[in-house]
């Protein structure tokens, strides 16, 4: 048996303590900045303020898929001849208003506050490469986009599963979107990632990248729709590439259909598939060589 | 504390268009805390960017703890914590969420990055602020979260650029303070500043630039000469000491309030303390002259150009 | 006000006020909102140079900004030579602030800078902005852009903005600001010269020992209200009621010690190993002073360095914040 003793006693020395742990390098430093980057973009350890725009933007951007279901679900015992779909997956990775409002967003909330508060310096003091600032900041962007333009594409595919006869032969009857869809989704947010933050790395300002991303997309795209004309008539022209905004649809179109969709504008136009990925690579390089040279961390 | 130099110039010149920011500058720098000190134009911040290998010399070999900058940079980052001049944290995040993630930006886990932020933001005052938004902070407050951000991966070796600038003397103490601490936690301090002063209270060594060329380098205490002046404050009575000093044949001249007297080692410390008491004059000051750090450095500097 | 007469008939002044006051604060009061930046504060400045100081958020930048007409006082007067600085515009010609803030328009050499300031301020002389410019030695770099400047450099520029319009009253908020160890010793010669030449100069600073050096008087401001005023060693004294602290070092610390715990005058004896002596605290310094080296003698002592803790601007500095 312990007997209590009152008469010890310890003081414990709360001073410095060294750091002798696991330490990361490269790789380390740039996934805490991929991270960090989301966090920032989704207003997650901020105030509720800052989570609102992002979540709404999700809401409204799912709601399609709701609507779909719903219907399907009202429906379900009504013997139709054909399903009614108002929206199918091919479709759905297409290009919202609410979407272009979440890049213009997003992607300058990133990057523009480092350059504005002048925190690169810190950065760049860190075990990390200008390169793995880039690649963080996309990697954070395109997961985002990605995530919210793949949420409603899996609400959708599991609302119709349900509300089908057998979600098993829904599944083996539908297989093809399983890999369609993300791949898809993955090329539209990778270059959605990369035109909103090579655009928000140019200026300091949020406003004026968010304005920019928005202002390019929507020029482009009227710029484009003046140039190819009526293409429903006529069918499509090679002008059509100019829309930077519609890029990735032409991506999707290969993806689902194997070639350019007949409803595009880029239609019937020689070798279409061929230029659409060209002009998408161009895109993306582009995008690519003004963030190298925005964030060139060693001076020559 | 590891041993080794801390940091090794050899031959170190950067030149830029139209100037030359740093001129052939060879230096072997010891472990504890050092002062940069530069003038017209010495490249405090190219000197950093070189040391961070942010920047690539024109000429010569830079070697930090060990590691050489050129061929490894990241490597010597990954030991090196950096504190700037100008503002640049976040304003519209915490104090514990900046540190916490910069520590996992230099690489620590982040739940290990957690707990040192807090350790570190206790150790350097800002316990109860931490949960605020750096907005609110006041000057001090930030300065301190700077220093937090530096030193929460347990680097090698700290960079600090005017560490207590805009901070009121109050502030600049206890700045000055937490930076000598620094040594005994193991972390070793290149500290660049303008203040001699501040040099002077912290530092063991001291590194002096002047137009890109070093104009001196060594250990404080060995640059701060003792010159074999006494100088005596004697009150209204300072000529009475001169004439009876002069009657025992030692040379002392009377100037400004106090008494400057040549003294021939310590018998003559004890000659003189026996002349003061014979005559009943109240003692409030005995020093033996030391030169400031200003002064060295005006002289050497004279010197080099 | 500022003079009175003591218990012998001699006319003592306040030295709050400047015997031959060219800026005059009377009772003056401003508050933003809810923060009372300055409290009924009264005091004058005159020719030569006058330090101010007093911790960040004391009210210095509020009225050195009040002084120099930029901003209004909600209670009491400024005047300038009997002039109301915010409504004279000749008095406002002949004042000039050096602000903390970075504030220079962009895009503009540092030559271009001083004759824009020169041409506000309807300065006729066409050298003054290169004679300005020399001054603090600026004049090789006059044709680069301030943008591109050092912090020292930019704020050795504004001073020469400042120095353009030949100012009689030249407010300069923290000059030394970023300036090297060899402009800093020549900025505070130019400041000395242009007190010497009968301008008023009122510099602020947090740099304590160059304010000692540069300023025989000071106004310490704390929380908006005057705290001291004066030479830095007269307002130690008035302190009198303070304890001094005199660091005595010497061959053997222990021994002095307890000699001179004997002493009235001797309130207590503390052992600083860090600087390897002994700190005596006293109310009564020149008592003590005249007992220490006849206490030495006899214990055969040997007395190393005597020091009083208490003599810097810092010390006092730090006595008025607690």
């Amino acid at each position: 048996m312990s007997v209590v003793e009152a008469g010890q006693g310890a003081v414990y020395d709360r001073g410095y303590r060294p750091y002798d742990g696991p330490r990361g390098r490269r790789g380390a430093a740039t996934l805490a900045l991929y991270k960090a980057s989301m966090r920032r973009a989704l207003g997650i350890r901020r105030s509720w303020r800052q989570k609102v725009a992002p979540f709404v933007l999700l809401g409204i951007v799912t709601i399609p898929a709701i609507v779909n279901v719903g219907i399907g679900y009202v429906t379900r015992n009504r013997f139709l001849t054909e399903r009614i779909e108002i929206i199918t997956y091919h479709d759905y990775v297409g290009v919202s208003a609410a979407l272009l409002l979440f890049v213009a967003l997003v992607a300058p909330d990133v990057v523009c506050p480092d350059r504005r508060q002048h925190v690169l310096p810190l950065m760049f003091a860190r075990p990390i490469t200008g390169v793995d600032y880039v690649l963080a900041k996309l990697g954070a962007i395109a997961t985002i986009v990605f995530a919210f333009s793949f949420l409603p594409q899996v609400v959708l595919y599991v609302g119709n599963m349900l509300v089908s006869d057998s979600a098993l032969d829904y599944f083996t009857g539908h297989l093809d979107v399983v890999w369609k869809v993300p791949l898809a989704v993955a090329l539209l947010s990778i270059y959605y990632a990369v035109v909103g933050v090579a655009i928000s790395s140019l200026t300091e300002r949020r406003i004026v990248a968010g304005a920019s991303v928005i202002g390019l997309f929507l020029v482009t795209s009227i710029a484009a729709g003046i140039f190819v004309g009526d293409f429903h008539e006529k069918g499509g022209s090679a002008a059509a590439l100019i829309n930077v905004l519609a890029m990735p649809l032409y991506l999707r179109d290969l993806v689902f259909f194997g070639h350019i969709g007949p409803r595009s504008p880029l239609s019937g136009v020689n070798n279409g598939g061929l230029f659409a990925i060209i002009a998408y690579a161009a895109v993306l390089l582009t995008g690519i060589a003004v963030l190298l040279r925005r964030y060139r961390w060693v001076e020559r | 504390m590891e041993s080794g130099s801390l940091l090794r110039l050899d031959g170190l010149t950067k030149r830029y268009p139209g100037t030359i920011a740093l001129d052939d500058l060879t230096i072997d720098v010891p472990r504890g805390r050092i002062g940069l000190v530069g003038a017209n134009g010495a490249g405090k911040t190219t000197t950093f960017r070189l040391l961070l290998g942010l920047a690539h010399p024109t000429e010569g070999h830079i070697e930090v703890c060990g590691l050489d900058v050129e061929r490894d940079p990241i490597g010597v980052r990954a030991r090196l914590g950096y504190m700037p001049e100008h503002d640049c944290l976040p304003l519209d995040q915490t104090a514990a969420d900046v540190v916490s993630t910069f520590g996992e930006l230099s690489g620590l886990p982040a739940r290990a990055a957690r707990q040192r932020a807090s350790d570190i933001l206790d150790l350097v005052g800002l316990d109860e602020a931490r949960f605020r938004s750096i907005g609110e902070f006041s000057t001090g407050m930030r300065q301190r979260t700077k220093l937090a951000q530096a030193i929460v991966s347990d680097p090698e070796l700290v960079l600090l650029d005017e560490p207590t600038s805009g901070l009121d003397p109050a502030g600049r103490d206890d700045m000055l303070a937490l930076v000598a601490r620094l040594g005994t936690f193991g972390i070793s301090v290149l500290m660049a500043t303008h203040l001699l002063d501040d040099v002077q209270k912290v530092c063991d060594y001291v590194v002096m630039i002047d137009g890109g060329r070093l104009v001196v380098a060594g250990a404080t205490e060995s640059l701060l000469e003792r010159t074999g002046t006494v100088t005596v404050d004697v009150g209204p009575s300072g000529p009475d000491l001169v004439a009876a000093l002069g009657a025992m044949h030692l040379r002392a001249v009377a100037a400004d309030g106090h008494v400057e007297v040549e003294v021939d080692g310590d018998e003559g410390l004890d000659l003189l303390r026996d002349l003061i008491a014979r005559l009943e004059l109240p003692l409030y000051r005995l020093s033996t002259r030391v030169t400031s750090l200003d002064e060295v450095f005006l002289n050497r500097s004279e010197d080099v150009s | 006000m500022s003079a009175a007469l003591d218990p012998d008939g001699a006319i003592v002044h306040d030295p709050a006020f400047a015997p031959d006051a060219t800026v005059t604060v009377s009772n003056v009061s401003v508050w933003f909102r809810q923060k009372v930046a300055l409290s009924e504060l009264s005091c004058s400045f005159g020719p030569g140079v006058t330090g101010l100081l007093g911790p960040n958020g004391a009210g210095k930048t509020t009225l050195m900004r009040a002084i120099t007409g930029l901003i209004d006082v909600n209670q009491g007067h400024v005047r300038i030579e009997n002039s109301d600085p915010r409504r004279d515009r000749k008095v406002f010609r002949r004042l000039a602030l050096v602000p903390e803030d970075e504030a220079v328009p962009g895009g503009l050499t540092a030559r271009q800078f001083v004759r824009y300031v020169a041409d506000l301020h309807g300065v006729v002389d066409r050298n003054a902005p290169d004679d300005a410019l020399e001054s603090v030695a600026m004049l090789d770099v006059a044709d680069r852009n301030v943008d591109a400047f050092s912090k020292g450099m930019r704020q050795r520029t504004k001073v020469a903005a400042a120095l353009v319009c030949d100012p009689h009253v030249l407010v300069l908020d923290e000059p030394l600001n970023g300036a090297d160890p060899v402009q800093r010793l020549k900025l505070i010669a130019l400041f000395q010269q242009l007190g010497a030449e009968g301008r008023t100069v009122i510099v602020s600073s947090h740099i304590l020992n160059e304010v000692e050096r540069l300023a025989p008087r000071v106004i310490v401001l704390i929380n908006g209200r005057l705290a001291a005023a004066g030479g830095h060693h007269a307002i130690r004294d008035a302190m009198d009621d303070r304890p001094r602290h005199v660091l005595v070092r010497s061959d053997d610390g222990r021994r002095l010690a307890s000699a001179l715990v004997v002493l009235d005058s001797v309130g207590g004896v503390t052992f600083d190993p860090g600087r390897d002596g002994v700190v005596i605290e006293t109310v009564r310094a020149r008592e003590l002073a005249t007992a220490l080296p006849r206490l030495a003698r006899d214990a055969s002592i040997r007395l190393l360095e005597v020091r009083a803790l208490d003599d810097s601007l810092e010390s006092l500095f730090r006595e008025l914040i607690r």
